[in-house]
């Protein structure tokens, strides 16, 4: 089964692939727009911490680890997240979900890995620099203790993500004008370039509880620094699977309410 | 299995399906209204249909627009939920989806595709190997046959977008068939082809059923479609049944008489045509009878003996015709047509 599909998952990045060679302009596009990004995300944090040393706690080194974060998660968003909400939709509207339902495999997985935007994946690199640059600034280095929970923790941070997103497009199937989808998800995804702890009162028990965004960012970055207990991170693991479950729930609802409604 | 669906391919008992809508009028006073509360309908799109149809025939599936012909379809694909009744496809209930069954069927729809739109064919073929586990040497051996019977050649590999729309049509049964299915639901297939496109479509179905013995059930507004494939139709309207049975019956029993056309090879009056029949029309030197079955023979006699002829033909009333009438009769609700109904 496994075997079966990651053949499955070979056989639709391949075709990903060319599709996005068809596309090759995209790529310097995508690379030059990356970078002024980047420059974007840094600039409120060059002006928050040109009047105070620190904000919440985290001096501005250890805000540009979370920016860092937040890139290199941007890019996987971007890169395979959002390709594949915006064809799902699509899908919905023109009703060719018929022929991802016909096909004899688990739609989730379909739709989940049908388009990916590899260029976008310079964004991960620019990110992936950041936190270089930062823990320069730090001068120290992350222990490899660290590194392997903050991995553990990008994995807990993109199926977060996914869940995120799944629960966002399985909304498609009841309200079909979804064009401010991808917009709204990436607005609320704005939200998780700063440390949770800048968040007081209710935005925190939001960003924490409700739209989980500290494990996304925060969470990754405290392991980084060697700050994060293992509570908390085993939070952040149970917490994902949690919302992973309820994902997977929506979605079963959402398949079913499309097969008894439309015609 | 119950025995009772054993034979059959396609078993449909008592099928509904019926939805919920929104309903109200128009204007603004009526939308901010439903804001506040919403109308609701029933919709009948399906409303307790029977039939069954066994491995390997060719049936065609008529109706006027919205009657209920492609709710029917994708509750046989196992895309929609059925209301109540019970159905079998190739042994499996639909709905359930099971892997075993989306391996035994196939859905093409005219107005939907699922090539990828920015590479060749070819690659959306190859997708679908991989996705329908089809081992590599039956995958080559399909995909051989299907080139040849739908004369592929270079188009699997010019990319989707570069195609025609018959070009694409023929690229969608090809993936649509790759899997080798037992059952093929064609949604009107030939929609927007041009004359040529459309026979060889209906010819390369036709050698597909004959090939593999698989089972087709074909919507088509295109009557020719019908009249070229399916010796058996299903006639659906405002989602019951209005005849199942043969075609040849269903227009007798509507339009018992034959079209008597003929080319004259000198000028006759046309006072004299009241004399061999009833005339349906005439123009320069061309005329068209209409006679009962059991006038035909000495009706055409008389004309053959009588008139200066340069051609005669014998033809039974245009399919088109006779689905407006049937469809006419229904919508004055004269009742369930006469023929074969189940």
């Amino acid at each position: 089964m496994a075997r079966r599909y990651l053949r499955l998952l070979g056989a639709q990045l391949r075709i990903a692939g060319l599709v996005s060679l068809q596309y090759r302009a995209d790529f310097f596009t995508d690379g030059l727009l990356s970078l002024f990004w980047l420059g974007v995300n840094v600039a409120p944090l060059a002006v928050v911490y040109g009047r105070r040393e620190t904000l919440a706690g985290w001096s501005f080194p250890e805000a540009l680890i979370v920016i860092g974060w937040f890139t290199w998660l941007k890019g996987i968003l971007d890169g395979a997240v959002n390709p594949c909400l915006t064809a799902i939709v699509e899908h919905i509207r023109k009703g060719t979900l018929d022929f991802v339902l016909l096909k004899p495999a688990d739609a989730q997985f379909l739709v989940s890995t049908a388009k990916f935007a590899p260029w976008r994946g310079v964004d991960s690199v620019g990110g992936l620099l950041l936190l270089a640059f930062a823990f320069v600034r730090l001068q120290r280095w992350p222990t490899p203790g660290a590194v392997l929970a903050a991995l553990l923790l990008l994995c807990t941070a993109v199926a977060l993500l996914y869940s995120l997103w799944l629960i966002a497009i399985s909304v498609a199937f009841w309200v079909v004008r979804l064009d401010n989808l991808a917009f709204l998800f990436g607005s609320v995804f704005d939200a998780a370039r700063w440390p949770v702890s800048v968040f007081r009162g209710a935005w925190r028990f939001l960003f924490t509880f409700v739209i989980p965004l500290a494990i996304l960012t925060t969470y990754p970055s405290l392991a980084l620094l060697g700050r994060l207990d293992a509570r908390t991170g085993l939070f952040a693991v149970l917490g994902t699977l949690a919302f992973f479950v309820l994902a997977r729930q929506i979605w079963r609802r959402a398949i079913l309410h499309y097969s008894s409604a439309s015609s | 299995m119950p025995a009772a669906f054993s034979a059959a391919s396609i078993e449909v008992r008592e099928l509904r399906k019926h939805y919920q809508v929104h309903r109200r009028s128009a204007g603004l006073w009526a939308a901010l209204r439903s804001v506040a509360r919403r109308p609701r309908e029933t919709v009948r799109a399906v409303d307790g249909i029977s039939f069954s149809i066994a491995p390997g025939e060719r049936v065609g599936f008529l109706g006027p627009n919205g009657a209920g012909k492609t709710t029917t379809l994708k509750l046989l694909a196992g895309l929609l939920y059925p209301s109540s009744g019970r159905l079998r496809v190739a042994g499996f209930e639909p709905f359930r989806r099971e892997a075993e069954f989306l391996r035994k069927i196939t859905l093409v729809m005219g107005q939907k595709q699922q090539l990828l739109w920015d590479l060749p064919p070819l690659e959306t073929f190859e997708l679908n190997r991989a996705l329908y586990e089809i081992p590599r040497r039956q995958y080559d051996e399909t995909l051989g046959e299907l080139t040849e019977l739908l004369d592929l050649g270079r188009i699997a590999r010019s990319p989707t977008r570069q195609l025609s729309l018959g070009e694409r049509m023929k690229c969608e049964l090809c993936a649509a068939l790759l899997h080798r299915p037992e059952v093929l639901f064609l949604d009107e297939p030939t929609i927007g082809l041009d004359v040529s496109m459309q026979l060889s479509l209906r010819r390369f179905v036709r050698a597909y059923n004959e090939r593999f013995g698989a089972t087709v059930l074909l919507t088509s507004h295109y009557m020719d479609d019908v009249l070229a494939l399916c010796p058996r139709v299903v006639v659906i309207d405002r989602g019951t049944i209005r005849y199942d049975g043969d075609l040849g019956s269903l227009v007798r029993t509507l339009r018992p008489e034959k079209l008597v056309s003929v080319r004259f090879s000198a000028p006759v009056p046309p006072a004299e045509f009241g004399r061999f029949g009833k005339l349906q029309n005439a123009e320069g030197d061309r005329a068209v009878f209409l006679f009962p079955q059991d006038a035909l023979q000495a009706g055409v006699a008389r004309i053959l003996a009588e008139l200066p002829l340069a051609d005669l033909s014998i033809e039974d009333p245009p399919l088109e015709e006779v689905m407006r009438e049937l469809f006419a009769a229904s919508a004055r609700d004269e009742g369930p047509a006469p023929g074969g109904a189940p």
